[in-house]
């Protein structure tokens, strides 16, 4: 607990220092509760969840850093390795690949990785998997798309 | 009848432990995090059987294990009877290697109280720093780590305020320490270890590559983000050869398994991980000093255990 308390405090002040380092990314520390963050990841380009943002939420277990976060969108995302009702990540690093040289910065710079590279073989959203897997990039496009304007943009009056 | 009875006993058993059938009518609901508890469950069952580290048994308990086994096995640790003692049993929970090591080096520490060999260790660890700094680690996700470790250097030494006993050393290592990190002493000293060993082959990776190659498809990289760094990846011999290497300790490793040749009855192979000298100059002229290796590990298909020679 307070092992974990104390890295999670490095990480904020490394946040803090390094807020314009990395654009895509802006992690926020809960203001009462540092084992509650919230970060908004900008869609990458050349996807279709470009020129969207998506919040996500991170709750630290107390055994952190020796424990992976557990992290979720809270934007609706129409991805294979995303739930589509929970926003829960499909990642090995989240998982059993999870490692303390991973912060949450790095957590962040993964999901925007994962969101440029679906892994189909291993759905969390089968209708988005089921579409990659036969080929149909399009109609997996064009889906994305949608949610993605429906969802992670600012609504046009 | 009586087997009957306790089958179906034990089938109730596992039935009530799994998880309840209403939750799982929506397999939407049956999500990763529910796979996750349920193989941790299955672990912590799995962690009353054998501790981190065990106690030191004579060798004759290993040969009532396979009392009817394989004979060349039995042969073989006839063989073993001669050079060895004692064995050490670790949990097999993918860190047996780690924790092995950890224990049987700060053990050979707290016995020898060998100053020298600490102020040594203590500069590769230094080197260890700097090379996860370059590889571009920062500071604060390893640095706790490599702490834990030098304060247990200072505290398998006598003489110090916070000097240990071997009974503390087997509670550490056990994880049953009353302190801050008690129960997580074991697993933080493995992460220190892992970060030390993928430190190791990715400073190294032109000369790690064709084994790793040897035993994935992956890359350096990927092999230590998926095969090194997490917790519980098992142990191989790159992973013991880039240990030796960066903290400059030799490792004997005696292999126990069915192998035989026909010649003149059974022996017993070993391989000794004599460390490099990170430095080329000295390299060269192959001026390594043999050293005989003070950490002797048993190793089982899948499994490390620690020896005691006679």
């Amino acid at each position: 607990m307070k092992a974990s308390r104390a890295r999670l405090f490095k990480e904020y002040k490394e946040v803090q220092r390094e807020k314009t380092a990395d654009p895509d990314i802006q992690l926020v520390c809960d203001d009462s509760n540092i084992f509650k963050w919230t970060a908004l990841i900008k869609g990458p380009s050349e996807t279709p969840y470009e020129g969207g943002v998506f919040q996500l939420a991170f709750a630290v277990p107390e055994q952190y850093p020796l424990q992976p976060p557990q992290v979720r969108f809270l934007t609706k995302i129409f991805h294979p390795n995303v739930h589509f009702k929970t926003g829960e990540i499909c990642l090995d690093i989240l998982k059993n690949a999870w490692s303390p040289a991973w912060t949450l910065q790095s957590v962040c710079r993964a999901i925007i990785a994962l969101m440029a590279h679906p892994e189909p073989d291993s759905p969390l959203n089968c209708d988005s998997g089921n579409l990659l897997r036969s080929g149909d990039m399009r109609g997996f496009q064009s889906m994305a798309r949608m949610y993605t304007r429906l969802a992670a943009m600012p609504k046009k009056g | 009848m009586q087997n009957q009875d306790g089958a179906v006993a034990d089938r109730e058993k596992e039935s009530a432990v799994s998880i309840p059938i209403s939750e799982v009518d929506d397999w939407a609901n049956f999500a990763d995090d529910d796979i996750m508890q349920q193989q941790s469950a299955i672990h912590a069952e799995e962690a009353k059987k054998i501790p981190f580290v065990g106690d030191k048994e004579p060798l004759s308990m290993l040969a009532a294990e396979y009392e009817s086994g394989s004979p060349i096995l039995l042969e073989k640790i006839k063989v073993l009877d001669q050079q060895y003692a004692a064995i050490r049993r670790t949990r097999g929970d993918g860190n047996c290697f780690f924790r092995s090591f950890m224990f049987s080096y700060l053990e050979h520490i707290l016995e020898s109280q060998d100053r020298a060999e600490v102020d040594r260790i203590k500069g590769n660890v230094e080197e260890c720093r700097k090379t996860l700094q370059s590889l571009g680690h920062t500071d604060f996700t390893f640095e706790d780590f490599f702490s834990l470790f030098l304060e247990q250097l200072e505290c398998v030494l006598q003489g110090n305020e916070d000097s240990i006993s071997q009974d503390e050393l087997i509670l550490r290592s056990r994880d049953q320490s009353i302190s801050d990190y008690g129960e997580w002493f074991g697993w933080l000293v493995v992460m220190f270890f892992r970060f030390v060993t993928s430190g190791e082959i990715r400073k190294r990776s032109e000369f790690f590559e064709p084994f790793i190659l040897g035993l994935t498809n992956a890359t350096v990289e990927q092999f230590c983000k998926s095969s090194v760094e997490p917790m519980g990846e098992e142990s191989d011999h790159v992973h013991i050869t880039a240990l030796s290497d960066a903290l400059g300790v030799p490792i004997r490793v005696v292999y126990l398994d069915r192998s035989s040749c026909d010649i003149g009855g059974v022996s017993v192979n070993h391989h000794d991980f004599l460390p490099t000298s990170g430095d080329k100059s000295n390299a060269k002229g192959g001026s390594t000093v043999p050293v005989k290796p003070f950490i002797t590990l048993l190793y089982r298909p899948g499994h490390y255990d620690i020896l005691y020679p006679k």
